[in-house]
């Protein structure tokens, strides 16, 4: 869309301002639970914006500014917490891992080779012997965790992180997760969703192990997930949501089958989330949330790579299918051109994370009122990078000015949407996983 | 992975957190030992439990008390039968109280919602329902949008097969404390769903209970206009009012009953004629097997079939099989007779066309055509009508509308009563605008003819561009297809579009009768189906950037796209399987004002393609023209025959570009209004 105009401006969004908000207090009794909540963040939103009215472009430059010191230090704190914490077993150890030094990726920051050392240490003891990685040492391979961890050595993208993956232990895990009807397993014994579908493909498609039989069946179970408001959503029946619904197209498109999804209607319902306070919700009449900067600003990044091309349906291609090479699909994105502007605000969206997320002394969260916490700062970070890079033309290095909201030191590293890694650091990767098939 | 547990936000003292971390790796280790050892004894086992009370995430944990209970299920029934069923029982609460307890301290956690789905699903022993659903109303109350809750509901209905119409009483119980929560105005329409395809049969049920639920969600857009639920309920109700069940033939070519003339030269010319069938829908499976024909002369191998779609799943609205070289059965006097029949989407599809040679040919051309040059300013005409009769792309429609619309047409109209309402006490409101719209093209798409809505609607989208400026692409595009229903929708309709070409002559059904939709501000193409048999298109000067539906005109001859916003030859994909297109003006577009399209990196390389470019290669490696910047442009002209091309006013023209047309296109006689050679 065009947008070039800026973002909405506090006047808009205030409460007390509105038409027919003198009626607000007489509404009250009438009010659902929801919507008190939703007027609540919406007034909370626009008092924050106000520092923008009326105030000096320079002024306004110094408010917009991203902490990177400050969010540095959040994260040097997290991975030294880490480094003391290393024995206790959570479940989730990569999962930190990942929202951390994928943060400090995109801020531009190298990691010193001691502390890359005990990133790839920690994370071997967590590789099973038959492959995947478990969410701690001695624990069960988990397909959340396998896709946390294999995106940190990737974000690490040395030699001893990238070899210290066993791929061959790997595919058979990842095939030991299929289900004959074409979901993917969490783990033994566990649930199946798009989630763990997008885990899967994802996972194969960054090592270069990604075959027809992987790939069988998941197209269609996705598809199955996506529900008539055009979102997509968990398993079959559920109601759609900004996740899964970057999961679901994400891992469409790994596998080239996103034409079995209805996608004008899932746009429509995408672009429909980003709402009043100029952030993105995640589901139908939910609050506001910066991690779905991400999630449905991807999926939208992923959106304006799409040609309506009308592919030649020949028998040809079918027999082709039966031996399908998916190695370079993740490249071929890339080299691909948008083929629209963004499909969402873009400036406003960048406001949000930066005014509302944002905390100034280091990290993000949800929403104002809500505590900092890795996977915010991971998923506002990784959203705020869509944006800047979201009206990309073919042959731009780097985005425009005007693109990126704020002083232009705001820039982060462009990320590949389809995993959530840095752009250099998939190639580095890609170019490793190519030399051999295992 | 969202919703994954966060760092507790409570300080606690740096002493008691050691303490309690130190408990941790203790409980996670035995754990991990009993479970590398297989070790399921009752304090092994209860070793799990106290660490899944503290932190439920620790999926091994669940994993683990899997295999014990499996275990030890297996240990009891080789020993004791008698007991089986108490200890059984017993086994399976112990399980579901770890469960409830791991829920309380986390209710979103994937590992544990799914160890009680796993236990009840094994149905073992008859669950207590009762208790589940009173543990569900109780986290649904904590959390009224818990999706892990709601599929768990859904899952614990389905195990006691509890009737939807009581999950429906659910719902609306949801719905009362608090109709903002979507959740529930998407488990009833799941539910809605379900009822209504299983009572499919009597429709009456349907209509009642479809009226009844838009009362239901008036209430709640009235109450509030801004809140989102109702919203996409409604969007859900309008789609089950609107939508037939099953897929249906919307228009064919040739039409059921039509007698085609087929001119000398069109017969010389063409080797494959199309046929072509139109679906509501996406359908598939239209080949040798489904397709039956009765004629003296053609059998059903003699067509091959073929989805035409941007996709590759072979599934269509719209298939064309080709009847090869059908020239050879034209000859004999009572021409050729063709009855088709597709079975497909549970029904018949049929269609039955005479073909014949025309006797009015045109007199004193010959040569294969355009020896002149085709010009597009065509007079308007007053002899149109007959050549229009002949086909007739409405009367199906016609016929579907008299059947089973009655209530549709009432709810329809209900609605939009109460809409037109709600708009003028709240000029203002995308939404009210929206659904509208919606629901006047609703109606439309049902009834056709004098009472149609199409200023209003064309009127809305005019004021929704101005109101809701962000979204005014979709808008547009949606306007555009408003405009093009318009245009089509009758026969009355499209006489005011067409007008007939006089200075040239070539093979020919409907004699040179050209469709002009120039300068209407189109930014897309649609109702293709109604436009089957058009062979001469003016689409000059709009807004086109994609031509995605013009690969159902099999027939087009002549097309005009001149003066549009088409970026690269990438867009031009879906003509490329027009065979029959001789004349084509793409001149004042903006094809090549990317500096390199890299689309065509979604083929590794232009030898991986099936066309054959080898020769030409060759002769344009030595006018030293690199095929590599050009090889879009290359395979688009390698799969037409034109004869007339125009391309001026693109930042792609020049010299360079001019000789690669000319050797690509050996056929080409016009480029640009020069003749070739």
């Amino acid at each position: 869309m065009e947008s070039s105009q800026p973002p909405v401006s506090s006047s808009h969004l205030d409460p007390t301002s509105d038409s027919d908000s003198d009626s607000g207090d007489e509404l009250g009794p009438h009010l659902t639970v929801t919507q008190e909540e939703q007027l609540k963040v919406e007034s909370q939103v626009a008092d924050i914006y106000r520092c923008l009215v009326g105030v000096s472009l320079h002024r306004q430059s110094l408010v917009l500014e991203l902490q990177r010191d400050r969010h540095i230090e959040y994260l040097t704190k997290g991975l030294n917490q880490l480094g003391h914490t290393f024995q206790v077993l959570d479940a989730n150890r990569p999962w930190l891992c990942y929202w951390i030094l994928h943060s400090y990726s995109l801020l531009g920051e190298a990691v010193d080779s001691e502390l890359e050392g005990r990133v790839v240490d920690f994370l071997s003891r967590c590789q099973d012997k038959e492959g995947g990685y478990a969410g701690g040492p001695g624990q069960m391979p988990h397909l959340a965790t396998t896709y946390a961890a294999v995106n940190t050595l990737v974000t690490l993208g040395t030699e001893r992180a990238l070899s210290s993956i066993n791929r061959k232990g790997m595919y058979n895990f990842l095939l030991s997760m299929k289900e004959s009807l074409g979901g993917f397993r969490m783990h033994q014994l566990g649930e199946i969703d798009a989630r763990s579908c997008y885990c899967a493909i994802s996972i194969a498609s960054l090592l270069n192990i990604l075959d027809t039989e992987l790939v069988r069946g998941v197209g269609d179970y996705i598809a199955s997930c996506q529900t008539y408001e055009g979102g997509i959503g968990g398993e079959p029946h559920s109601e759609a949501h900004g996740g899964y619904t970057f999961c679901g197209l994400a891992a469409m498109m790994l596998i080239d089958e996103v034409e079995k999804l209805d996608l004008p209607f899932l746009i429509n319902w995408v672009v429909s989330r980003q709402g009043i306070e100029l952030g993105f919700q995640g589901r139908a009449n939910k609050l506001v949330d910066g991690c779905y900067s991400f999630w449905q600003g991807a999926a939208l990044a992923l959106t304006q790579k799409l040609a309506p091309l009308a592919k030649e349906v020949s028998e040809e291609q079918s027999t082709i299918h039966a031996t399908r090479d998916y190695s370079d699909l993740g490249i071929e994105f890339l080299r691909r051109c948008n083929q629209t502007g963004p499909l969402y605000h873009h400036l406003a969206l960048q406001q949000y994370i930066i005014l509302c997320s944002q905390i100034l002394e280091g990290g993000f969260r949800d929403k104002p009122g809500k505590h900092r916490d890795y996977y915010h700062t991971c998923y506002c970070l990784s959203g705020l990078s869509i944006c800047q890079y979201s009206c990309m033309r073919d042959g731009d290095l780097r985005p425009s000015t005007s693109d990126v909201l704020g002083p232009y030191s705001n820039m982060l590293e462009q990320v590949h949407p389809l995993y959530n890694v840095v752009l250099d650091k998939f190639y580095t990767a890609h170019k490793f996983f190519s030399r051999s098939s295992f | 992975m969202h919703g994954r547990p966060r760092k507790a936000t409570k300080q606690e003292d740096p002493a008691a957190a050691a303490a309690k971390s130190a408990r941790l790796r203790e409980l996670q280790s035995q754990l991990l030992h009993f479970h590398h050892n297989r070790i399921y004894t009752k304090e092994a086992v209860s070793v799990s439990s106290k660490l899944l009370e503290i932190n439920p995430e620790i999926y091994t944990g669940w994993n683990y008390r899997k295999l014990a209970f499996q275990h030890n299920l297996k240990e009891v029934s080789d020993t004791d039968t008698d007991t089986d069923t108490e200890t059984i029982k017993s086994a399976i609460e112990d399980e579901l109280r770890m469960v409830e307890v791991a829920l309380r301290r986390n209710p979103k956690s994937y590992g544990a919602w799914y160890h009680r789905k796993w236990i009840l699903g094994q149905k073992l022993v008859l669950a207590n329902f009762d208790h589940e659903f009173r543990l569900l109303d109780m986290l649904l109350k904590a959390d009224a949008r818990n999706f892990h809750g709601w599929n768990y509901r859904r899952f614990i209905a389905r195990l006691k097969d509890v009737s939807e119409e009581e999950e429906l009483k659910f719902t609306m119980d949801m719905i009362n404390t608090n109709f903002s929560n979507y959740s529930a105005w998407h488990n009833r329409s799941m539910l809605l769903s379900k009822l209504l395809r299983k009572k499919a049969k009597g429709f009456h049920e349907e209509e009642s209970i479809l009226s009844d639920e838009f009362e239901l969600v008036r209430q709640a857009l009235f109450t509030d206009p801004s809140d989102q639920s109702g919203w996409f309920y409604h969007l859900w109700l309008l789609d089950q009012t609107s939508t037939p069940h099953k897929p249906h033939l919307v228009s064919s070519w040739p039409s059921d009953k039509l007698n085609i003339e087929i001119s000398a030269q069109f017969k010389e010319k063409c080797e494959r004629f199309p046929i072509i069938f139109c679906f509501n829908q996406q359908v598939d499976g239209v080949n040798l097997a489904t397709v039956t024909i009765n004629s003296k002369l053609v059998s059903s191998e003699h067509i091959t079939w073929k989805p035409l779609s941007a996709n590759n799943s072979r599934k269509s609205k719209i298939w064309v099989g080709f009847l090869e070289n059908f020239n050879k059965y034209c000859d004999n006097s009572e021409g050729l007779s063709v009855e088709i029949s597709v079975h497909c989407c549970e029904s018949i599809v049929h269609s039955e066309f005479v073909m014949k040679l025309s006797h009015m040919d045109h007199q004193g051309k010959n040569g294969d055509g355009f020896e002149e040059l085709f010009l597009w300013d065509c007079p308007k005409s007053q002899e149109i009508n007959p050549y229009l009769v002949s086909y007739d792309p409405w009367r199906l429609r016609v016929e579907r509308v008299e059947e089973d619309a009655k209530w549709h047409l009432d709810t329809l109209s209900a609605e939009i009563a109460l809409f037109k309402e709600m708009s003028e006490c709240d000029e203002d409101s995308k939404f009210v605008k929206l659904t509208l719209t919606r629901l006047l093209g609703a109606h439309n798409s049902i009834k056709s003819g004098g009472s149609a809505y199409f200023e209003e609607i064309l009127k809305l989208y005019d004021d929704l561009i101005k109101l809701d400026a962000p979204h005014y692409r979709y808008y547009r595009d949606e306007r555009s297809l408003v405009l093009l229903d318009q245009m089509t929708s009758s026969k009355d309709s499209l006489v005011e579009y067409c007008s007939r070409c006089e200075n040239s002559s070539f093979s020919c059904i409907n004699p040179q009768l050209c469709i002009n939709f120039s300068g209407l501000n189109l930014t897309r193409i649609g109702f293709v189906e109604r436009l089957l048999w058009v062979q001469i298109l003016d689409l000059s000067h709009n807004n086109l950037t994609s031509l995605l539906g013009l690969e159902a005109l099999q027939l087009l001859v002549c097309l005009n796209l001149s003066h549009n916003q088409i970026m690269s030859f990438t867009a031009l994909e879906p003509i490329k399987s027009l065979q029959s297109l001789k004349v084509l003006d793409l001149s004042f577009n903006e094809i090549g004002s990317h500096p390199v399209d890299t689309t065509r990196y979604l083929c590794s390389s232009p030898l991986s393609h099936s066309c054959n470019v080898t020769e030409t290669m060759e002769e344009l490696a030595r006018e030293n023209i690199k095929i590599g910047d050009f090889w879009e442009a290359i395979l688009l002209f390698e799969s037409l025959q034109l004869a007339q091309l125009d391309m001026q006013g693109n930042p792609v023209t020049n010299e360079r570009f001019r000789v690669l047309v000319e050797k690509v296109i050996p056929c080409l006689k016009w480029l640009d209004g020069k003749p070739v050679r």
